[in-house]
């Protein structure tokens, strides 16, 4: 095994490493999305821990460039341009989803936080013309999202569950 | 909601936590036929991600039941069990914890204790205070404390009121969290005169 170096990205933050040897780790994803970009090619890799589908009126504006991936409608921007600046090139990335899922009925009267903040991220990363290659998203579990920087490759694991290679990178 | 409170009304839904919560424990041991010890609860105001990670490591599978609260006071009650103190409860109510029906002790388990303390709680503010029906799940503690406080608005902060209830002479307990809604508390402490 590998010593590899944890970078925990909390609820509401994201991180982005160029380090081969890091990992991007978010752990207990509910109704949260895990949006990962990797760029393979030059082992840059980003990962956003997304709360909520949109902020409010007038809160963008408001919010530090660190609050920024809390929202759905912010946070492939603000990824992205973190992914850029640490050395990434924008025709090389991909993109991976996880989380959103459905863990209680109740508030089900509208469509769930989940599948809205899985909504409005994919609709982030269309219009910013990226690829989403890998998703492990819905059902009613929560999940674990790794990240291992330098090979490009996510894992993922379900409460209960066992690790889920859901995108491979390089071995 | 107010991210900031005085000491005072700290003070005061502490007072309410812990009526609840000595109410509920009672239920607990009527139920189980066996004494209950109920700790002083903690309660606190912070930011979502505070929140999250201050119920405990976020990673730890847990077993929960989610009793969303409707009416003068809006909000959950989350009880959190251990899986394996889960398990002891359940075999002390003569259920197998596994499966379906261990799910349902523990749901039931939830909607006595959650009428018993909020029950409590409406008569002493006088407030009409409405549990719904119970769920449950068996997951990571961080993604189900995530999931109950943005499912039911919450963006900025959170309020916790949290009890710790232990079956005497048994290695069984639980914590019983109280989440009012932003709006909610408000309301009580409107109520209380703070």
């Amino acid at each position: 095994m590998s010593t590899r170096a944890d970078t925990i990205v909390r609820m509401g933050d994201w991180a982005v490493s160029a380090d081969p040897d890091d990992c991007l780790v978010t752990i207990g994803l509910g109704s949260c999305i895990g949006l990962v970009l990797v760029d393979r090619i030059r082992r840059v890799a980003g990962l956003a821990h997304v709360m909520l589908p949109q902020a409010r009126p007038g809160q963008a504006e408001t919010l530090a460039p660190a609050a920024r991936a809390r929202f759905g409608d912010l946070a492939v921007e603000t990824l992205l341009d973190a992914v850029l600046e640490a050395g990434g090139r924008r025709i090389g990335l991909e993109a991976a989803l996880v989380g959103g899922a459905h863990m209680f009925a109740f508030g089900s009267g509208q469509l769930d936080v989940g599948a809205r903040n899985e909504a409005a991220v994919r609709e982030g990363l269309a219009h910013a013309r990226l690829p989403v290659k890998a998703a492990a998203t819905g059902g009613s579990r929560g999940r674990t999202v790794r990240v291992h920087v330098g090979e490009g490759r996510v894992l993922v694991r379900a409460a209960q569950g066992a690790d889920e290679v859901i995108m491979r990178g390089f071995e | 909601m107010p991210t900031t409170y005085t000491e005072l009304q700290l003070d005061a839904l502490r007072e309410l936590a812990n009526i609840g919560s000595g109410t509920a424990g009672t239920a607990l041991s009527a139920l189980l036929g066996r004494a209950v010890d109920i700790s002083v609860p903690s309660v606190g105001a912070m930011d979502l991600q505070e929140a999250v990670e201050a119920v405990g490591e976020p990673g730890r599978e847990v077993r929960a039941t989610l009793v969303p609260i409707k009416g003068d006071l809006r909000g959950s009650a989350l009880l959190i069990f251990p899986p394996e103190d889960a398990a002891r409860l359940c075999g002390m109510l003569g259920v197998d914890g596994d499966g379906e029906e261990g799910s349902s002790a523990l749901a039931e388990v939830g909607n006595i204790l959650c009428a018993s303390y909020l029950t409590a709680l409406g008569q002493m503010l006088g407030m009409e205070i409405e549990p719904c029906p119970p769920e449950t799940a068996w997951d990571l503690l961080g993604a189900i404390v995530a999931t109950v406080l943005l499912g039911q608005g919450e963006a900025d902060g959170a309020l916790l009121l949290d009890s710790d209830l232990v079956v005497e002479g048994e290695s069984c307990g639980l914590s019983f969290l109280l989440l009012p809604a932003g709006d909610g508390s408000a309301g009580l402490l409107e109520r209380l005169g703070l």
